[in-house]
């Protein structure tokens, strides 16, 4: 019985690690749609693109990793600028749609990218912690989980103070409620726009180095952005304590499918059911938990 | 120049809401039904003709999307899902029953167009982005349906051979033969397009999409034409699988992933949102565009760069292409190919006299 | 707006001119081959190195005249592991003349099966692909000419059963890849299961296979296997690596099917000092020691070209130059029957069942592929990764056949 407790246990500390990873991709997800109504779809793709940064700063530049890793977060945030700045700036306005097509044609672009000059291989970003789990009890928790979901929530505790308390936080809220009335008060509403892509640049980095170190940094790298649908449609898609709790809840979700569910209907159930989940919690609440409800008028 | 309305005048109801009232547009489809039925099928090799194929097949699911996207505006991303539904229902059908073709791509379509309905049910509540990603779950939950239950998949391999459609004694097996068989499902799913968004349906799909609220005011049961859309939409989705799977010779649920999904998205945008010209024009793009790329790679490619590299830089170079061209239109023209045409045309409508 | 109309347009005619100009040349009596590659799809890792390889074979087979006095020209279109390119490719391999067809990827062969069939044009599917059409009777035209995961599966439980000395009473868990040919060996290895006593546990991993915590912990944890079958490919594999790692189970108790089995995916995993005791299963020969690898690098040097990185991506690259170099022989064997190079189809078919006794030094199993049976034998190789590289435990050898047959016969009736 206990050892059945025990795996139980150890699923949800899993899903809790994971979960927060996760949170730290939907972050930059959220970043971008609080400030600018704009839909990311390449998030996966700016996660690959600063991995890969890191990783060829480290194996072809022969730089030490924290040069590595400014080089990473500063690539992606003059990524970030350059992104608004080319791009979306010309989109302003446009329907929800065209704003997910350009940025679905921009992860067309960086995957493209990656091999073309970089090569098709995986490279390894390696991390200095340790590949031995730490073990607490009947608990394995692998120190770059750890690591994780540490930087996660570091840094959307960082975020949600910027937005709550800081003034470019609080200008940026502006920009995001209401364009015109922002810019009657003298806020430069370009700007912001920026600096929010260029936020997500940093989280992009920081996620990349994370999840780049677990998978391997190559095209399927990429692929970690689908997982961020359920977690930020459940936590709202403008709401930052949204992208923990929705982390959490698809991590969790995943992985009790993944032990519980799966033996029973051959397998695969993991990916899915946060979806499932995801249905039902928009039937209750159809913006999300977090979502700000969004009124409409005739 | 070509003043199109000048000097034609109807008699009756009938002849003023024609499809083509003006005799201009009626030479130019004749025009157009000549070269698609008789100049290019008789004169271009069999590769040409399966590519042709292969729009002609995009043309029939992009126009589905569209009702559904650019007339009623519910984004979805499950378009990929329900041609698989429509696919392994004909598929089914063809190997356990022997049924004819015409019964088979009848069953898919309907098939299809129930499963859609029910994906559909969330747009009661949801709406906007947080739909589109409820019908990506859709996508998902299908394809793990199809991908898990062997009654429907029909063992592991989850593929089903089927046997080529039969015109009496005749099966249609060439590029050729298939050609004229998938011309006369476009022409029947762009005349049916046509006519369903000049209809009332079509007219109460537009004012759900421009204001919801307001057309639930004046009396219009959103929920009942949302659950239409989705479910008219599927049966055309339903029917371009099955028509797919006749033109491969199996069904199998890869073929339609959510890559399919966003394809099918990427046509009517680059096409036009809520025009059926732009379904055409967006279908043939997207379908021909990499084949074009490919074909101008190796035509040139080999002049800078060595064959490895080029082989290599190819397919790379067909993603960048991709997403550039996307986001160029995007940025250049928001209404796609659609309004690039009409403007066209209306320029040459009072040349030279453009005062 | 005017301008960006301007441009658009000329732009579209400058480029639809200069493909009107610019039409495909097919040169004088040449041999094609019709290849097909994933360079930028899911398999991308695997196809980056695999086509290399081929094409090299088929230029060293040109630099020493080619076939009979013919030249073979490998005509590779990539499809980014997606069907509807890969029919395109077909029909335009078919235009160009083809007379073989190299496959790549299982839902491609399935697709293009019929077609196959119909235009009497053999397709090859090494390693991959649909096991059942090992029968050569019922599907004349697709060759799997390598182990196909029915035999790799035989293969891995066989290997197991001398790892663990004997199989009654363990576990086995089989992590696989959640489609349809990642789930393609459950029902060999289900029967097996019942044959030898051992119990075997399915532990599914959607795709794209970038996350399977989950499992993994399930199979160490809760499961506790006594061996891990793992059938996956693409990115997952290494992935795979690392997730085993993490929960301490032991890698020298994992065995790979075929596609997990190259240096990048154990450079993937996090190298191969991390990747200790890993198991892997080959249907090709590992390592640059060949007298044809030695062959293409002179052949490279003489050229004054520099050696193709790919080449040290031995598991893929050899892989590639076998899959070329089976396709140069069911040629050769078809000029032989018609000197004047002016084959069909259906003349390479004949030449694909006359490959018998061909090893190319070892690279190549010893398959005899005959008109009943078109994968040759079934026969992999086993090699561990060991001390930094990759060490060979296993001659070539097939297993169970008699269970291989007895599910493609069962196969074949339904």
């Amino acid at each position: 019985m206990s050892d059945a407790f025990g795996f139980f246990v150890l699923l949800m500390s899993n899903g809790v690690m994971i979960g927060l990873m996760y949170s730290l991709i939907a972050l930059g997800f959220v970043l971008v749609y609080k400030a600018t109504d704009a839909v990311n779809f390449a998030q996966g793709e700016f996660v690959m693109i600063a991995a890969l940064a890191v990783a060829l700063s480290v194996l072809a530049a022969g730089a030490p990793l924290w040069v590595a890793i400014l080089v990473g977060i500063g690539g992606m945030i003059a990524f970030g600028f350059a992104l608004e700045r080319v791009v979306l700036r010309k989109l302003i306005g446009r329907p929800v749609i065209a704003v997910v097509m350009a940025t679905i044609g921009l992860a067309s672009i960086l995957r493209g990218v990656g091999p073309t000059f970089f090569g098709a291989g995986t490279k390894n970003l390696a991390l200095p912690i340790s590949d031995e789990p730490f073990i607490l009890g009947p608990l394995f928790i692998p120190p770059i989980q750890v690591l994780g979901a540490a930087v996660s929530v570091v840094f959307i505790a960082a975020f949600g103070w910027f937005f709550l308390k800081s003034r470019k936080g609080i200008a940026m809220r502006a920009v995001a409620d209401n364009q015109q009335v922002a810019m009657a008060m003298g806020i430069n509403v370009q700007r912001y726009f920026g600096l929010a892509w260029a936020m997500t640049g940093i989280v992009s980095a920081l996620g990349g180095i994370i999840w780049g170190n677990m998978l391997g940094v190559d095209v399927n790298l990429s692929l970690v952005g689908f997982k961020v649908f359920p977690v930020v449609i459940l936590g709202g898609l403008d709401s930052i304590p949204g992208a923990i709790i929705g982390g959490l809840i698809v991590g969790l979700v995943e992985n009790v499918a993944a032990g519980y569910v799966d033996p029973y209907v051959g397998g695969g159930t993991k990916d899915f059911a946060p979806y499932v989940l995801m249905i039902l919690a928009l039937m209750i609440r159809p913006y999300g938990i977090f979502g700000k409800r969004i009124i409409e008028r005739v | 120049m070509i003043q199109r309305e000048c000097g034609v005048l109807k008699t009756s109801y009938e002849a003023d809401m024609a499809l083509y009232p003006l005799p201009i547009a009626r030479w130019t489809m004749g025009a157009l039904a000549v070269i698609f039925f008789g100049i290019l099928p008789l004169t271009l090799h069999e590769y040409y003709l399966s590519i042709a194929n292969l729009v002609w097949i995009a043309v029939i699911g992009a126009l589905g999307l569209n009702i559904l996207v650019g007339y009623t505006g519910q984004v979805s991303i499950g378009h990929g899902a329900f041609m698989s539904v429509g696919a392994y229902t004909a598929a089914n059908l063809a190997t356990r029953l022997d049924s004819p073709w015409p019964v088979n791509i009848l069953a898919g379509g309907l098939m299809a167009a129930a499963v859609g309905a029910v994906v559909g049910i969330p747009s009661l509540r949801i709406k906007g982005l947080y739909l589109a990603i409820a019908t990506l779950a859709g996508q998902l939950i299908i394809e793990w349906i199809i991908n898990h239950v062997t009654f429907i998949s029909g063992g592991v391999q989850a593929s089903i051979e089927v046997p080529r459609p039969r015109l009496g004694a005749i099966p249609l097996s060439s590029q050729r033969q298939m050609y004229f068989f998938l011309l006369v499902f476009v022409v029947l799913a762009i005349v049916a397009t046509l006519n369903l968004v000049r209809s009332r349906i079509g007219r109460a799909f537009i004012a759900v999409r421009d204001q919801d609220i307001a057309a639930e005011i004046i009396g219009i049961d959103i929920f009942r034409y949302k659950l239409l859309a989705f479910a008219i939409s599927s049966f055309y989705a339903g029917v371009t699988g099955v028509l797919y799977t006749y033109f491969l010779g199996i069904a199998n649920y890869e073929q339609f992933q959510i890559n399919v999904s966003i394809d099918y998205l990427a046509m009517i945008i680059v096409g036009g949102l809520g025009s059926v010209l732009g379904s055409v024009l967006g279908a043939a793009f997207v379908t021909l565009l990499p084949i074009v790329i490919r074909l101008g790679m190796e035509a040139f490619g080999g002049v800078f760069l060595e064959p490895q590299t080029v082989l290599n830089l190819i397919p790379n170079l067909r993603l960048m292409m991709f997403g550039a061209l996307i986001i160029f239109f995007l940025v250049v023209e928001p209404e796609g190919l659609n309004r690039l045409w009409r403007n066209i045309r209306n320029y040459f409508r009072i040349w030279p006299f453009a005062y | 707006m005017r301008f960006h109309r301007i441009t658009l347009v000329a732009l579209l005619v400058a480029l639809a001119g200069a493909l009107a100009v610019v039409s495909p040349a097919t040169a004088s009596h040449e041999i094609v081959i019709g290849m097909q590659c994933d360079r930028t799809g899911a398999t991308q890792i695997v196809g980056t190195v695999l086509c290399p390889g081929f094409h090299d074979y088929v230029a060293l087979v040109n630099s020493k005249g080619g076939v009979g006095g013919h030249k073979i020209k490998a005509l590779e279109i990539d499809h980014e592991y997606k069907v509807p390119p890969a029919v395109e490719s077909y029909e335009r391999h078919k235009k160009e003349g083809a007379v073989t067809m190299a496959v790549y990827g299982t839902p491609h062969i399935y697709a293009l099966a019929a077609k196959l069939t119909e235009d009497r044009i053999p397709g090859t599917s090494p390693g991959f692909g649909s096991a059942a059409a090992a029968d050569g009777i019922r599907y004349p035209y697709i060759f799997p000419i390598a182990a196909t995961y029915w035999s790799q599966g035989t293969a891995a439980v066989d290997f197991v059963k001398k790892q663990l000395g004997t199989l009654k009473g363990k576990k086995i868990a089989f992590i696989f890849y959640d489609n349809p040919a990642g789930r393609e060996p459950i029902e060999v290895l289900q029967d097996l299961a019942k044959i030898e006593g051992f119990e075997i546990k399915m532990f599914a991993v959607p795709p794209p296979g970038v996350e399977m915590g989950a499992q993994v912990l399930d199979i160490a944890q809760r499961f506790r296997a006594d061996f891990v079958i793992g059938h996956l490919f693409g990115g997952a594999p290494g992935v795979s690596i690392k997730e085993f790692k993490r929960v301490g189970y032991p890698l020298r108790k994992f065995v790979s099917f075929v596609w997990g089995s190259a240096e990048v995916n154990i450079e993937a995993g996090g190298g191969f000092a991390a990747a200790e005791g890993y198991y892997t299963m080959q249907f090709a020969g590992v390592g640059e020691d060949f007298p044809v690898l030695n062959e293409i690098k002179d052949m490279y040097k003489k050229q004054g070209k520099p050696v193709p990185k790919e080449m040290a991506s031995t598991v893929y690259y050899n892989r590639g130059v076998l899959i070329g170099a089976l396709h140069v022989e069911a040629i050769r064997h078809a000029v032989a029957a018609k000197p004047d190079g002016k084959i069909t189809g259906v003349d390479t078919k004949a030449g694909f069942e006359k490959i018998s006794n061909f090893t190319l030094g070892g690279l190549v199993p010893p398959l005899k592929i005959t008109a009943a049976d078109h994968e040759g034998g079934g026969l992999v190789q086993i090699w561990q990764v060991k001390g930094g590289k990759f060490v060979k435990v296993t001659d070539w050898y097939a297993a169970y056949p008699d269970v291989v047959a007895k599910h493609i016969k069962a196969a074949g009736t339904k």
